[in-house]
């Protein structure tokens, strides 16, 4: 799943960060509510359409799904003939369709594929929406996120760091492979004993390099004040706008409404 | 209180790293008035960054040892008070940029420091956009720091020490990695910000010839002791003691020394810019000089007949995988034997076009056969066994335990069996001069020996060409010497030279051609006295010729036709060439 920040500029864009972390957790909610495929197809096109909305290359998405098919039909084996009958409350869903074994044992029933097919779709649309959330929130975002939810300073300013060093260090692993290519080092041995000591002359400067790096980030990072007192100024006071206010009433409704549809209406279920 | 007057007081200041048995410095004594601007100089090893580190508490307070003696830092005990609160008196910017760089994009790395000591929102912005303004950064808020130039880089960490509004400002060895614009840049922002504000600079640096008319004075340590301290020009001009501390003389100097010690000029008359330098000689030539021979004979001409060819590149062009040209359109030939300088600005294209010779880079369109073979067809381990390549970062190649195993390395991956192997590290050892550290741990040895050793390395496979990028980088004078006379050594044995420098002072002293590029493409090419006496073409792809070519470029009206680039060069003018060691 790619976790690249796109920027730009759709209401997505620029919903507040908590806004969109209710909006998620609300997905999550109702997603898991209803069991009946239907449903969960109608929630699959609405992740689809606010993929659609941010310009997702959705063909990529489709390519990242090829590898699982073998999951998806075992899956959907599996919940067919694992699901009791008696676990169905429609009687439509307690039909058996056939057994695997003679003598009426490990029956496949109607419900069981479908609940199969619920957890297919559950899984896509939740690999689009965080595809979604990912893609449109930016790194400095979440660590407000963080700070808002009170996760400790020093672990946001662990992640944050993190993702800094990322190309610092790609650019690292590049001249070392590179100075020892120079060297006739040759990185295509056979047999994984072979491998591993191929690596050993980029792993171990990589790892001393690192520790270097590390020893002069500490010292910048006291240089500049890091850790005299517990607080630090947010760099951007992230705040709700107006649109904020109506995606949640909007959020909340539909929770609402769903929830209404499940337990009054008692529909979407097996 | 003699103390509240300076902003760095140090009383009898000793320290000793942990696992030391010598101390690195011993009984400093030093104090730095307000709104001064001193230069710390000394050889690798002498203490400098040690002494940065203690005056603002990391030492000991982040690494541990020793310290006795006292230190303070505009009226603080930097013993009694933390490193982070100390920060906002005394702003350290450490060798390396890009480790100091902790934020992502240019406004969140400044905003850093203020931000840790929860100066409001507002004010940080204001702040954070006024301080990128003082090191000419502004507009870049939202640039991505890993995207910057070196120059950039370095900036930055410049600002986000500055940010603190810091009274006292201390680099070490800002410039070592730039090139001469980036290092002019840095040098305009201190000068700026000093006149700007009354701030003190404390600068630890090599190269003086940019900062001497700024600084107000020079402090040199030897092994951690405070041995000489005075006005630059005072030192700049005592040739003998330059020598004995192991700095190198601004060039022109050089020429005065000799008139000095024959007499004619009285000491306080030696010079030490182009100026200066051209007054002299146009006063004292008329008196004590020679007619001059029209056409002299060059001594460094060298036989350019029958030698085969080394490297040939025909046509060659280089894209990124971004598609951005890198290299367009190179034609090239390097005869064997020959010693080339590749000079330009960073990103001119001097590493991509040096990394296609021995194949880590493949063209794009064009060719390159380097000793009869095409890259396109040998990858770069075959290739090894032909052409070293000398990287700037021994730390980037370096991973075993000995020296003697670091060497054995690349003979093992060419194949090579005990015997012949053990023979060749002998030797290399013996000619590099490390034949002392054969049994220890490489990193425990200096930059100046690690980068010996990755050299070393190179050179027990007994290439015929040797690429050299930036062999000096960060080395003291002395270093820069030994890695020289190496280079020369080789050279003279016959090994075709391509050498990558930003110093142009070792360019002209050591190579006999020069490449110069700029955008991708040659734009001069020839020896080093045709080269650099282009002056306006170099000054368009921001290269200085060094001092003593711009000095000869004043005197043309009075000189022979052929550009000079030896001090003695210019003293031979005054007699028949008795004048030993240039340089």
């Amino acid at each position: 799943m790619s976790i690249e920040y796109i920027p730009g500029d759709t209401l997505l864009h620029r919903l507040d960060v908590r806004t969109k972390m209710v909006g998620f957790l609300g997905f999550i909610i109702v997603s898991f509510l209803f069991q009946d495929p239907l449903y969960q197809l109608l929630i699959l096109t609405f992740t689809g359409l606010l993929a659609f909305w941010i310009k997702i290359p959705l063909r990529k998405i489709v390519g990242m799904l090829f590898p699982l098919i073998p999951i998806i039909i075992s899956i959907i084996l599996i919940t067919g003939f694992t699901f009791a009958p008696d676990r169905f409350d429609r009687i439509s869903s307690q039909a058996i369709l056939f057994y695997a074994l003679p003598g009426e044992r490990v029956g496949a029933t109607v419900g069981g594929f479908l609940m199969g097919a619920t957890f297919i779709l559950r899984l896509f649309s939740m690999m689009i929406i965080s595809s979604v959330l990912t893609l449109t929130t930016s790194m400095d975002e979440f660590t407000q996120f963080f700070q808002k939810m009170k996760v400790p300073v020093e672990i946001s300013m662990m992640l944050t760091t993190a993702i800094r060093f990322i190309p610092t260090l790609d650019k690292k692993r590049r001249l070392i492979i590179e100075a020892q290519k120079a060297r006739g080092a040759n990185f295509n041995h056979k047999g994984i004993g072979g491998s591993i000591r191929s690596y050993l002359p980029i792993m171990i400067p990589m790892f001393i390099n690192s520790i270097l790096m590390a020893n002069s980030l500490s010292m910048a990072m006291l240089n500049r004040g890091y850790g005299l007192t517990r607080t630090c100024t947010p760099m951007r006071e992230i705040s709700f706008e107006p649109w904020d206010y109506w995606t949640i009433s909007f959020i909340v409704l539909l929770l609402t409404l769903a929830v209404f549809v499940r337990f009054i209406l008692q529909l979407g279920i097996l | 209180m003699e103390f509240v007057e300076s902003a760095i007081g140090l009383n009898n200041v000793s320290y000793c790293y942990p696992s030391a048995s010598e101390p690195c410095l011993k009984n400093v004594n030093l104090t730095v008035e307000k709104g001064k601007f001193v230069v710390l100089m000394g050889s690798t090893g002498a203490g400098k960054t040690t002494l940065s580190l203690c005056l603002n508490g990391l030492i000991p307070q982040l690494m541990e040892g020793e310290i006795t003696g006292q230190i303070r830092v505009a009226g603080h005990d930097v013993r009694k008070t933390a490193v982070q609160s100390l920060s906002r008196v005394l702003g350290l910017v450490l060798q390396d940029p890009e480790t100091q760089l902790i934020g992502r994009t240019v406004e969140e790395d400044t905003s850093f420091g203020p931000r840790n000591f929860a100066v409001p929102l507002e004010e940080i912005q204001q702040r954070v956009n006024k301080t990128l303004g003082k090191v000419r950064l502004q507009g870049y808020n939202d640039r991505l720091t890993e995207e910057l130039s070196g120059g950039e880089k370095q900036r930055l960490a410049i600002a986000g020490v500055l940010v603190m509004e810091p009274e006292i400002l201390v680099l070490d060895e800002p410039t070592s990695e730039l090139d001469p614009v980036g290092r002019s840049e840095i040098y305009e922002t201190l000068d700026h910000l000093r006149r700007e504000k009354d701030l003190t600079i404390l600068l630890v640096e090599h190269s003086i010839e940019e900062v001497i008319k700024k600084a107000d004075e020079v402090v040199v340590l030897n092994q951690g002791e405070m041995i000489w301290r005075g006005v630059p020009t005072e030192l700049f001009r005592n040739i003998p003691l330059l020598r004995q501390f192991g700095i190198k003389p601004i060039p022109v100097s050089l020429i005065g020394w000799d008139f000095y010690e024959k007499g004619w000029i009285s000491f306080a008359d030696i010079p030490l810019d182009i100026l200066s330098a051209e007054h002299l000689i146009r006063a004292l030539l008329p008196k004590h000089g020679q007619l001059i021979e029209k056409d002299r004979p060059r001594k460094l001409e060298a036989p350019t007949t029958t030698k085969s060819i080394a490297v040939q590149v025909n046509d060659l062009f280089y894209q990124y995988n971004s598609g951005q040209p890198a290299l367009k359109g190179i034609n090239l030939t390097i005869k064997t034997g020959e010693f080339v300088a590749l000079i330009g600005q960073n990103g001119a294209g001097k590493t991509t076009l040096a990394k296609h010779l021995n194949g880590l880079l493949k063209p794009t369109s064009g060719e390159v056969i380097v000793d009869g073979m095409d890259t396109l067809q040998y990858d770069t381990s075959q290739l090894s066994k032909t052409i070293g390549y000398v990287f700037q970062n021994p730390d980037h190649q370096i991973f075993s335990v000995t020296v003697e195993k670091e060497l054995e390395f690349g003979l093992k991956n060419a194949g090579f069996k005990g015997k012949e192997i053990k023979e060749r590290v002998d030797q290399v050892l013996a000619y590099t001069g490390l034949e002392r550290y054969r049994l220890v741990h490489p990193f425990s040895l200096g930059k100046g020996e690690r980068q010996m050793i990755a050299v070393a390395s190179i050179l027990v496979l007994k290439p015929k060409l040797l690429v050299i990028d930036e062999p000096t980088t960060g080395s003291d004078w002395a270093g820069v010497q030994t890695m020289m006379t190496l280079i020369r050594e080789l050279h003279t044995a016959g090994t075709t030279i391509i050498m990558i420098s930003h110093d142009m002072d070792l360019v002209s002293q050591y190579a006999k051609r020069v490449i110069v590029l700029k955008d991708g493409e040659i734009l001069l090419d020839g020896t080093p006295q045709e080269v650099y006496s282009n002056e306006q073409i170099l000054l368009d792809s921001a290269i200085v010729p060094p001092q003593l070519c711009r000095l000869y470029s004043q005197l043309m009206d009075i000189l022979s036709q052929e550009t000079f680039i030896e001090s003695n060069e210019f003293t031979a003018l005054f007699e028949s060439g008795e004048k030993t060691g240039c340089l």
